[in-house]
């Protein structure tokens, strides 16, 4: 889906990224929606309507989100709504409402503490629920799978996936990587994302508003978002057609970007995807690092958008980000953000 | 480092199979695996609707199998809790004999060596079976399907639901002004913070001003009265869920502590019978022994630590029809 109402991206902040922090949630919300929000010159009281990503099954507690709304400041009551999904996809409820018009300024977020529990026995209550939650289907699993698919159609190898983790990570040997044993066969330790607890908020505006807040705003001129079936039983593993439909909607073959953040949180997801996008060697492919080196559960999306922005904000033209939900790669949301001179 | 709380929470899921799933859980109570015809092709697992285009599809069951050929697979060296086996094993993409799509489960193969795609492999059933995937145990190498234990036969009637029940231990840091509200509840003292923004004042340590966003900790602390009035107040009767340890009608007040703008809300009430509690008594607190002691650290999961409810404290009653609306 393309606007033609401008919406652009005017700030955005994670907090610390880290293996494990003793901040609640709430806290680290509070901390990421301050940090967002200062360096435009706005309080809480400037924000028409906020959009909150995160879950409950992550958190270990139902309606966890209602403790979220804390740190949003909302009193008196405030035009508001959550999303269990990445904090992209809260970005993508805010967008379409500022779309409607009536409103300026909109916060979104994502928050998630995945060192709360273990992400093995989390994850397998969100597959299917007949045949494979009760197998305690986990998604190195099913991300192994992928990788065995990927590599068996040739657009990855052992060795370009070790290539891929020692450039996000910006350290380790190819060659002593590839000695390691296997956590799944075909997956290393080094294809897998480490656990990272997070939380990142963003600012958007409309046209006008975001130009008087910052110089060079960063525009959504598309945002898609595509779903395949729930059960990888069903699914070529070594492709990923909503990826594709996405990328045709928001007419990504002829508009060639500089750089891509893309949510692939394992090393063979990342050459998948630049395999289905078509981006050529000139595109810079996650230089932020990517879900490799960092990966807070339900803002990782949400950051892959804010790297984008950067792009933008430090001059760049035009920058394209992803976010991915479910095993596989199963929904995924691309999401194009351009300057103007 | 924060202190680190711990719990576990079981979800208890009991899920309504409908016709296609509820046909194929009751065919693995008869050792029979069932796909369904979608056009030329037969899905493995069944699916009441087309994967691809969301057509529904002509509930056309047809019997696969059991034995299927590995298509892809991956190790599992360090199984989890939730996995079909302890030890180590595969899972894989196992197409059965005449289904066009593969069916994720276990292999059990000793060792990744023996793993290969083009494996021919057949199931081992459980000898009890409820119609549940978990039915069969595992596939093993070979075309010779197994039993595990005594085969009870199969189930007395169709199978039209299925329960799964996951277990998770979580592990939350709890805030340093949360356990100073605990530490103070020892000498029966109700704790508070003041932001220093907008003057209100919040019970138990939450550690920031949700309407002013800035955080909160030592030096905003103050005392809280230990009595108050209910102003609100709900007779629970308690329904039999799995973890209910209630099985008589209990009350849960609202709490409105004296000198301050303060509602304790979800209170329970003690040494009163429910029906003898009213909008406007007075209460006082009730402070646990330090022998009555939980892991939780006293009432209501323990935010106010030794805190466990409010009685009478024999004032007369405050009369005041505004009071029903304060809550919160
Ligand atoms: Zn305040």
């Amino acid at each position: 889906m393309t606007t033609s109402t401008d919406i652009a991206i005017v700030g955005w902040a994670h907090t610390p990224l880290v293996r494990h922090t003793d901040q609640s949630e709430t806290q680290m919300l509070l901390h990421a929606i301050t940090d967002a929000i200062t360096p435009l010159g706005l309080t809480r009281a400037d924000i028409d309507f906020t959009c909150l990503g995160s879950c409950d099954y992550i958190t270990g507690q139902a309606f966890s989100f209602v403790s979220n709304l804390d740190a949003i400041g909302a009193w008196p009551p405030k035009r508001d709504s959550h999303v269990e999904m990445d904090g992209a996809w809260a970005l993508y409820e805010a967008w379409l409402r500022l779309q409607e018009g009536d409103i300026e300024i909109a916060v979104v977020t994502g928050s998630g503490r995945s060192s709360t529990g273990d992400p093995a026995l989390i994850y397998p209550m969100e597959m299917d629920p007949y045949f494979l939650a009760p197998l305690g289907a986990d998604p190195l699993t099913f991300a192994a799978l992928q990788a065995r698919a990927v590599i068996d159609a040739g657009i990855a190898t052992e060795r370009s996936m070790a290539e891929t983790a020692v450039r996000a990570r910006g350290k380790g040997d190819v060659d002593e990587l590839l000695g390691e044993e296997y956590l799944r066969t075909p997956l290393r330790r080094h294809d897998v994302p480490p656990i990272t607890d997070g939380a990142a908020a963003m600012v958007i505006a409309t046209g006008d508003r975001a130009r008087q807040l910052v110089e060079r705003p960063a525009y959504i001129t598309g945002m898609d978002h595509r779903t395949e079936c729930h059960n990888p039983s069903f699914r070529a593993l070594d492709d990923s057609p909503s990826v594709r439909i996405a990328a045709d909607a928001l007419g990504l073959r002829n508009t060639p970007v500089e750089i891509a953040e893309l949510q692939t949180a394992f090393t063979h997801e990342e050459l998948l995807l630049r395999h289905v996008l078509d981006l050529g060697d000139d595109v810079a492919v996650n230089p932020s690092g990517g879900p490799l080196r960092a990966n807070p559960i339900m803002a990782s999306g949400l950051c892959r958008i804010g790297y984008a922005a950067d792009h933008i904000f430090g001059g760049g033209t035009r920058a394209l980000a992803h976010s991915t939900s479910g095993p596989c790669l199963q929904q995924n949301l691309l999401c194009l953000v351009e300057g103007r001179s | 480092m924060a202190r680190l709380v711990e719990s576990t929470i079981t979800f208890p899921y009991r899920r309504s199979l409908g016709p296609v799933v509820g046909a194929f859980m009751t065919a693995l109570t008869e050792m029979r695996i069932l796909g369904t015809r979608s056009g030329d092709a037969v899905l493995v697992p069944p699916m009441e609707w087309d994967p691809r285009t969301g057509a529904e599809l002509g509930n056309d069951l047809v019997e696969v199998g059991p034995s299927g050929t590995v298509e892809s697979w991956t190790w599992v060296p360090n199984p989890s809790a939730q996995h079909p086996l302890a030890q180590p094993f595969a899972f894989a993409f196992i197409r059965l004999d005449g289904a066009t799509t593969p069916l994720l489960h276990a292999v059990d193969a000793g060792s990744p060596n023996a793993m290969s795609v083009g494996a021919r492999v057949a199931p081992r059933w459980r000898g009890e079976r409820v119609g549940a995937i978990t039915d069969i145990v595992c596939f093993v190498l070979g075309e010779s399907a197994e039993i595990e234990g005594t085969d009870a036969g199969p189930a007395s009637e169709p199978v039209t639901r299925m329960d799964y029940e996951a277990s998770i231990t979580y592990r939350n840091p709890v805030p340093v002004s949360a356990d100073r509200v605990i530490e103070a509840s020892q000498e029966h003292r109700l704790l508070g913070q003041k932001c220093p923004v907008c003057e209100r004042v919040y019970a138990g340590g939450r550690g920031y001003c949700p309407i002013d966003a800035v955080e909160l900790g030592e030096g905003h602390e103050v005392d809280l009265s230990d009595v108050g009035t209910i102003t609100n107040f709900s007779i629970v009767t308690p329904v039999q869920y799995p973890g209910q340890t209630e099985t008589e009608p209990f009350v849960r007040a609202f709490v409105l502590l004296d000198g301050s703008d303060v509602i304790l809300s979800y209170q329970p009430v003690i040494e009163l019978p429910a029906t003898d509690v009213r909008v406007g008594q007075r209460v006082v607190a009730v402070w646990a022994s330090p022998a009555e002691d939980s892991d939780e650290g006293g009432a209501m999961g323990g935010t106010y630590g030794r805190l466990i409810g409010w009685m009478p404290n024999g004032e007369p009653d405050i009369d005041d029809p505004d009071l029903v609306n304060r809550i919160f």
